[in-house]
């Protein structure tokens, strides 16, 4: 069986965004949901100054502190190693976005118009709020899936796809010959917050 | 939002949840309370208190209820209590519940045992006292089971959830108490327990912001609460309203309006306590390389409209 995970190179990565709206059109996420998003961080003083963007998403962790604290056990790990949400037993206690120290999940009470209130939902608002509710739901914690439906299609996820500095590879970490694999092995892949115990399968390759 | 602890604070739980915690604390305090009157045979005291617990953590698990994002799945929790804290508190809070209402029916209203078998009310009542002790520390174990927040995953908040849940279950009494005529001895004598618990809710209280404010992953969080955006419910609800002012009255032994007023201010103060926890709960930044990285934007927060609505 495969272990799915991924590789960010941080020396690639500029900070465009692209992964951060490709996964919005795949999943069809509502207003100020972002499975996948960007953070920036700075460092050094004026007038040294360095940026670096850091691409997130939910990190699919070895041992996930939110299966640890789900009720229900709605959230579980699959076969792949993936973890995912069954949205028909979950009952929204939102525990689970506390027990998560990356700030993977998101919950939302429905799925609201990108646009002023008062307007009607636009043709593409209707089909993706159809979408995200036949996928997601409204209520339910919801985070990144490594994109499902593209990979039984045969496709990468979509912020991988999306990429244009090809700074994500996304491969089996349990065969040592995949390009992930070899790519943590030979440039020294680490993870964010080791210190939660948590186990990561999503790793970044040093900026510098 | 405070500009350190923006994208990082948790936003979900908020009122609903610190209203569920509060209630939880005074049904908890409030039935300990009634159940060692009833050892001390101040049966007025301990039919206030037995009557108070159950029905306040039955609002407060409404609350709950009221929170959850998919309501029709609620029975589920009670399911696998191996699980997490959220099943074994709902397990813990139903027997609770429970135990409450079959004393209260049997003993108080409509009463169809009250004046016999002594032994059988003290067995329920203390069993009853167990699991209320149990409702009380299970709201800070809550929290503190969220490993990822620094500010809550620590042993001090289950202690200051317990000394405050008692002592706000006090003051609940007390309230109702003088509404209903009790002896003002006993009122009094309430009021000199409740001095007691309030000086270890400030000590403890005084600890656990010392200890977040010392550790650097929580230091954010405490800051929210003694200089930053929560600083004005922290100090003005949870110092002046649930501390300061209960203790000088009750110091004083005022009784009549006084003590009702000292009581309600003293609940507020617990339910600000709950919130300002509530609202301090964030994680700390990812760090990698030498940066710290942090959301830029707002992403949680609604977008602001462009323009105006077009004529429809």
């Amino acid at each position: 069986m495969a272990r799915y995970g991924m590789v960010i190179d941080l020396k690639r990565c500029y900070g465009c965004y692209a992964c951060m709206l490709a996964c919005k059109v795949a999943n069809h996420t509502p207003p100020n949901v972002f499975w996948s998003r960007i953070l920036k961080g700075e460092s050094g003083t004026f007038p040294n100054v360095v940026r670096q963007a850091l691409p997130v998403l939910c990190f699919h962790c070895e041992n996930p502190g939110c299966v640890k604290v789900c009720p229900t056990k709605a959230t579980y790990a699959n076969e792949d190693g993936v973890v995912v949400i069954d949205k028909n037993v979950c009952v929204g206690c939102k525990y689970c976005l506390m027990g998560c120290p990356y700030g993977a999940r998101y919950t939302v009470k429905e799925w609201k118009s990108y646009f002023p209130e008062g307007l009607p939902l636009s043709e593409l608002e209707e089909f993706q709020k159809n979408a995200w509710e036949e996928k997601s739901g409204c209520g339910v914690a919801t985070k990144c899936d490594f994109c499902t439906s593209r990979r039984k299609e045969g496709k990468e996820p979509a912020c991988v796809a999306a990429c244009p500095a090809n700074a994500r590879i996304f491969g089996d970490l349990d065969d040592p010959n995949s390009e992930a694999s070899l790519r943590i092995e030979r440039d020294r892949g680490f993870v964010l917050k080791p210190e939660q115990g948590t186990n990561p399968k999503v790793y970044y390759l040093a900026p510098r | 939002m405070d500009s350190k602890l923006f994208g990082l604070a948790q936003t979900e739980w908020r009122w609903l949840i610190a209203i569920y915690l509060f209630l939880a604390g005074v049904g908890g305090g409030a039935h300990i309370t009634g159940v060692v009157a009833d050892f001390l045979g101040w049966s007025k005291v301990a039919d206030i208190g037995v009557c108070l617990g159950w029905p306040c953590v039955l609002i407060g698990c409404m609350c709950l209820l009221g929170d959850l994002g998919q309501i029709k799945n609620a029975w589920r929790v009670t399911r696998k209590p191996d699980t997490s804290w959220i099943a074994r508190g709902t397990i813990v809070i139903s027997i609770f519940m429970i135990i409450g209402f079959v004393h209260t029916v049997l003993w108080v209203w409509p009463g169809s045992m009250a004046g016999t078998n002594d032994t059988a009310r003290h067995f329920l009542g203390a069993l009853g006292a167990f699991f209320a002790f149990g409702t009380m520390v299970y709201t800070g174990l809550l929290l503190g089971d969220a490993i990822p927040i620094p500010f809550w995953s620590t042993v001090l908040l289950p202690i200051l959830f317990f000394v405050s849940a008692l002592s706000t279950g006090i003051m609940a009494v007390v309230l109702v108490g003088v509404t209903f005529g009790v002896d003002q001895e006993r009122l009094l004598a309430l009021g000199r327990v409740d001095i007691l618990l309030i000086v270890v809710e400030g000590l403890v209280l005084a600890a656990y912001l010392h200890g977040s404010y010392r550790i650097p992953n929580s230091r954010m969080s405490a800051e929210h609460l003694l200089r930053g955006e929560a600083a004005g419910m922290f100090w003005v609800g949870v110092g002046v309203c649930g501390l300061l002012i209960p203790l000088v009255f009750d110091a004083l032994g005022v009784h009549g309006v006084g003590a009702v007023a000292a009581s309600i201010l003293g609940l507020i103060g617990g339910l600000c306590l709950r919130y300002v926890v509530l609202a301090g709960g964030a994680m700390y930044p990812m760090s990698a390389a030498g940066f710290e990285f942090r959301p830029i934007g707002r992403p949680k927060e609604p977008m602001p409209a462009i323009g105006k609505l077009p004529p429809s």
